[in-house]
């Protein structure tokens, strides 16, 4: 058996089962390695330990008397600090909202306690899950586990870097431009957006409410598919919300992907935003892979990935700026630069500008839509580089915004990023599948073939 | 975007204190917006809709 602190969701729940490990045990031994760790690499926020114990020793009873809910149970989950735990301050990463303590439990988190998961504390963001990394807060910025001087993507950085360092199995993460599939690719695990209104956003700290997307991270797909069928359900209480009848995602895990049709959206990576060579090679030894394992591969066209990239701004933009404004005029200076200047050019965009990105909106969904007629699967890349070094600031400006992942956003179907290698200099490096809508599943089923194929997810980055 | 505009826009959102202890973060921001603004294939056809579409009485 691996050593506990790499065990999946899935060989945790067996060992449970098994009373060959119990949820207290497990927890001792990550508490241990987050005191050794974290200092290093800041994933945390607020650790939650005292709760976790105590709800690691509630699932030990019942897993213990044979009342074992389900895969969760009695499994650590991290939570991005956008997301409400009750009882523990939201603050989003910002100074301004340092004191805003949660009074109630997010949806999903109601959903992964129902489940018996553990919740074990907030993790660091982006400022307001968009103003990172930066130097400039209350909270340092996550460092990325295969190298600490590098960052971990973001905003989903803690999520992204503790799940990666083996400080726990899975995170919660939100998605509105790539911050959760973000992470995935620059700490090589795995990244899920489901379907826009799989996953109730109620009690998670809006940046767009159009954008807004809740997924895991995790070591492996088939936990992602275990993380999946606990947070997705319909509720009332989130206006996109959607009653859809998607559920049990990982049951397509072993059908493999021959007689698939996979679409290679080559353009984004090879025209669009030329990628890193290393990035580009990957891309085609993904085809060459999942070829070889039955799948038929062609190359589709899209509209361009500067387009989605820009209606996914505007829209974002003009919707957080509704959020943030009073605080940005009144209180520029609780903010960190880049959550200043990410968060102000909603001043300057026009009610046209708004309008005119969400028609525009409606053409590019059209087109995704008929692409996904004739492909099961769409594949492309996701980071055009390997993480820069966080210290950084004009290369990581450079490279941040060169990625594939905001045409889902703008799209809202299913989109996951998982680790297609190590670059040279030992980042690494990503592929991004997505799929229909509420068909999380046929996503999660070629991201399990590839991942049974390379097993890049056995790597491990070096830090101990 | 011309400095004075900037300067006009910003009043015009409140921004007046942003704009006298942070001027280089709100210029950046009016760059970023017409940088974005400006890729947009905004449709011709007047009855292209916007997404998402109004759904009267659903998820209300």
């Amino acid at each position: 058996m691996s050593a506990v602190h790499w065990l999946s969701i899935s060989e945790v729940s067996d060992a449970f089962a098994a009373r060959s490990l119990s949820p207290v045990e497990l927890l001792s031994t990550l508490l241990e390695r987050i005191e050794k760790l974290d200092p290093q690499l800041h994933a945390f926020i607020r650790l939650d330990a005292e709760a976790a114990l105590d709800a690691a020793r509630a699932a030990a009873t019942e897993i213990g008397a044979g009342r074992i809910r389900g895969p969760l149970h009695g499994v650590p989950i991290g939570v991005k600090d956008i997301i409400d735990v009750a009882g523990l301050p939201t603050t989003c990463h910002s100074k301004i909202l340092l004191d805003n303590v949660a009074r109630q439990d997010a949806a999903v988190i109601v959903r992964l306690r129902q489940a018996g998961a553990v919740i074990i504390g907030k993790l660091s963001t982006h400022e307001f899950a968009i103003g990172g990394p930066s130097f400039d807060l209350p909270f340092p910025p996550a460092r990325n586990p295969w190298n600490l001087e590098h960052h971990p993507g973001g905003s989903s950085s803690g999520s992204g870097a503790g799940v990666c360092a083996g400080l726990f199995p899975a995170a919660l993460g939100t998605d509105t431009g790539g911050s959760v599939r973000n992470p995935a690719s620059a700490c090589g695990v795995v990244g899920l957006k489901p379907t826009y209104g799989l996953v109730s956003r109620r009690g998670v700290f809006p940046l767009s409410f159009t954008l807004d997307h809740i997924g895991p991270l995790t070591r492996t797909v088939a936990d992602s598919a275990l993380m999946a069928d606990a947070i997705a359900g319909y509720d009332s209480a989130d206006p996109g919300s959607t009653a859809s009848d998607a559920r049990n995602f990982g049951r397509l895990l072993d059908s493999g992907v021959r007689g698939l049709r996979v679409g290679f959206v080559r353009h984004f990576h090879e025209t669009d935003m030329p990628a890193h060579p290393e990035v580009t090679a990957a891309l085609e030894e993904v085809v060459r892979v999942l070829q070889a394992d039955g799948a038929k591969v062609d190359t589709i066209t899209l509209p361009s990935l500067h387009e989605f990239a820009g209606i996914n701004r505007v829209i974002l933009c003009s919707e957080a700026w509704s959020i943030h404004g009073r605080w940005l005029r009144t209180r520029p200076g609780d903010y960190g630069q880049l959550g200043r200047r990410r968060l102000m050019p909603g001043a300057f965009m026009s009610a046209g500008d708004y309008v005119g990105a969400q028609r525009r909106r409606l053409q590019v969904i059209a087109a995704v839509e008929n692409a996904l007629r004739d492909v099961d699967v769409l594949m492309c890349g996701s980071s055009m580089d390997p993480a820069s070094r966080i210290d950084d600031a004009a290369e990581t400006q450079r490279t941040y915004p060169r990625q594939a992942r905001t045409p889902f956003n703008v799209t809202g179907h299913p989109a996951l990023a998982m680790m297609a290698g190590l670059a040279s200099n030992g980042l690494p490096v990503s592929v991004q599948f997505a799929g229909r809508y509420f068909d999380d599943a046929t996503v999660l089923r070629v991201a399990a073939a590839y991942e049974r194929a390379t097993a890049w997810y056995k790597l491990k980055p070096p830090i101990t | 975007m011309d400095e004075q505009l900037i300067v006009v826009l910003a009043h015009a959102a409140g921004l007046d204190k942003a704009l006298a202890e942070f001027p280089e973060d709100v210029a950046a921001a009016a760059a970023q917006a017409l940088n974005n603004t400006g890729v947009i294939k905004v449709p011709d056809d007047p009855a292209a809709e916007p997404w998402p579409p109004m759904r009267a009485g659903v998820g209300l």
